[in-house]
């Protein structure tokens, strides 16, 4: 890039090179100094961030033995039994079960309570439509107050129960996703509703028919944002969830964790399973985890 | 045929809020109530088992004389100055790097972001392991490279446990505010830096004076996030230090925490709360006043 935008200014370039002679010279090395410097930073930097992960497949595969003489290399033999002492004994099964209908369900709760909020917010009108889209924005960035939290959840029978905290991360993640939904809906041409109108469609059959299939980069957007954020919701889970049936993945690793301090290859295991389906999804997906990760910062 | 228009009228004029109340209800239940609600438990003494007493104002008051409180509220402000500065440097360096169409941009940025997808969870546990005196990774590669007196026990220490939480924290976020800065570093137009290249602005130059100065609105988002998320830290310290040792990484929302649910303070762990959400929207605000550069915008 910068190599074209200097060749199109060739008369300022040999302006310069009459000032100091070997001056195209230097420029060049420079300029691939530069580059081979730059390369070097970010490969250092990538390196930081993927060996640990991948350090922790490796030491998940490993014997005692061979992970305190090997330390940074490739397992000798790959003792799969620490997936077996994993799983048993982190109940991962469960954790896993857990976690799906914990995420899965809050996706959907989101993205169809945001779906239809967002879509009011964006093109019906109607008296308080400032004020309750304020109150949303204004409030959701306040930390949950826990305690309180947890005391109204116990009177309602909702803790130790799955259904709790799915409608608590449902209600946190509101806020966002509405932001992010009124602004898609915005984005859709009005010719297209009143088209939908004109044929004697209802508002609600015209949002279904019309406004829903081509709203896929928005749903998109929202269900990455909540099934991240819910996958891997750790206070919450903890606070709410206690005994092992109900408990989800973070939290079934942490007491897995604190049973079985000394023998780090299981708990590498458990890391590793735990964390294999996201990461799984960010590598299919890695557009769209990207774009939806950072809505909330990245105006969408 | 048609139904008289005053009832069109009324059903058109209430459909909208059939379309938000179920997003309304099930946050202000779940979200708000809480929010609202705490404040009267702020003002009991109450295990959550025997019956409540009310005490007034006592549990802010008894937030004066909790010397707990003070060094948490440090801590949360040392990391807080160190994971900001740490996190907005390294990712602004990357991001400007990558900014200059280098090869494999899209791999850089897809590898850097990995660790935004995974579990506060994971990540602890695993850097728990890297930071382990005796078989860790980090002291493995200070014996490698020759640099033995610098090997610690790095989450054992009273004075280096704080700092290698940050690192961690750093390191899960870089990537994420580097994808920021890199969408901020989009929006300059190009023709900026032509013009500055032709008057001859060396590359420093044109960082100083048009790169920086334009990024501050992205500049402004990295470190509100960035900030809010050291303020209210919680699953780190949690699930590798628990605050420990001797308190060197106890933090405002593990405090609260432990308070509430492992001594049973409900009312002190509440009111303790309030006071940290008053803490932080202060910080906030302060914060914003100072980098708000309307002309920018």
């Amino acid at each position: 890039m910068s190599a074209q935008r200097a060749n199109s200014h060739p008369t300022t370039g040999l302006a310069k090179q009459g000032l100091r002679p070997p001056i195209w010279m230097s420029t060049r090395l420079d300029r691939w100094l530069t580059r081979i410097g730059s390369h070097l930073v970010l490969v250092l930097f990538t390196a930081f961030v993927l060996y640990p992960l991948i350090w922790m497949v490796l030491t998940s595969l490993k014997t005692t033995r061979d992970m305190m003489a090997n330390v940074w290399g490739f397992p000798r033999t790959l003792v799969w039994e620490n997936y077996v002492t994993a799983w048993v004994g982190a109940r991962l099964d469960y954790a896993l079960r857990n976690s799906v209908i914990v995420s899965v369900s809050t996706v959907v709760l989101v993205t169809c309570m945001a779906g239809l909020a967002g879509y009011a917010f964006a093109r019906l009108r109607f008296r308080f439509a400032t004020p309750i889209f304020l109150l949303f924005i204004f409030t959701m960035n306040a930390p949950d107050n826990i305690i309180p939290l947890y005391v109204m959840l116990s009177k309602m029978h909702l803790t130790d129960n799955l259904l709790g905290l799915v409608l608590v991360l449902a209600a946190r993640g509101l806020p966002l996703s509405i932001f992010i939904f009124r602004a898609y809906f915005q984005s859709i041409p009005h010719e297209l509703l009143d088209a939908a109108k004109v044929d004697g469609c209802s508002e609600l059959s015209a949002f279904m028919r019309v406004v829903v299939p081509v709203s896929t980069p928005a749903v998109v957007t929202v269900a990455v944002l909540e099934l991240v954020g819910s996958w891997n919701e750790f206070m919450l889970a903890l606070i709410l969830l206690h005994s092992p049936a109900v408990q989800t993945i973070p939290i079934a690793i942490q007491s897995f964790f604190m049973d079985y301090q000394t023998s780090w290859q299981p708990v590498f295991a458990a890391l590793t399973i735990g964390s294999i389906p996201v990461i799984a999804l960010y590598v299919i997906m890695q557009r769209q985890f990207i774009q939806g990760l950072t809505s909330g910062a990245i105006k969408g | 045929m048609n139904p008289p228009p005053g009832r069109v009228g009324l059903h058109r004029s209430l459909t909208p809020y059939v379309w938000v109340m179920p997003a309304v209800v099930l946050y202000f239940v779940f979200k708000l109530a809480p929010l609202i609600g705490g404040v009267y438990l702020a003002l009991l003494r109450w295990d959550g088992i025997e019956p409540a007493t009310f005490v007034g104002l006592d549990n802010f008051v008894q937030i004066f004389h909790d010397k707990l409180i003070a060094s948490a509220l440090m801590n949360n402000i040392k990391f807080a100055i160190g994971t900001v500065v740490g996190k907005t440097v390294l990712s602004l360096l990357l991001a400007l790097l990558l900014n200059q169409g280098i090869r494999g941009r899209g791999f850089y940025r897809t590898a850097l972001f990995t660790p935004v997808v995974i579990s506060m969870v994971v990540v602890g546990l695993l850097w728990s392991w890297i930071y382990n005196p005796q078989f860790g990774l980090l002291n493995d590669l200070l014996r490698l490279v020759g640099m033995e007196n610098l090997i610690l026990d790095w989450l054992g220490g009273t004075k280096v446990a704080l700092w290698s939480l940050m690192v961690v924290e750093i390191w899960k976020w870089y990537g994420f505010h580097m994808v920021i800065f890199l969408a901020g570093l989009q929006t300059i137009p190009e023709e900026l830096y032509e013009v500055a290249r032709i008057d001859g602005a060396s590359r420093l130059r044109r960082l100083a004076s048009i790169t920086l100065p334009l990024l501050q609105p992205t500049m402004l988002i990295n470190v509100t996030l960035a900030l809010m998320g050291a303020l209210n830290v919680f699953d780190i310290p949690y699930v590798m230090t628990a605050g420990g040792p001797a308190n060197s990484t106890m933090v405002m929302a593990l405090h609260i925490y432990i308070r509430g649910f492992r001594y049973g303070k409900f009312g002190y762990g509440t009111a303790m709360s309030y006071a940290l959400l008053l803490f932080v929207t202060v910080v906030a605000g302060i914060q914003m006043r100072l980098m708000w550069r309307p002309d920018n915008q």
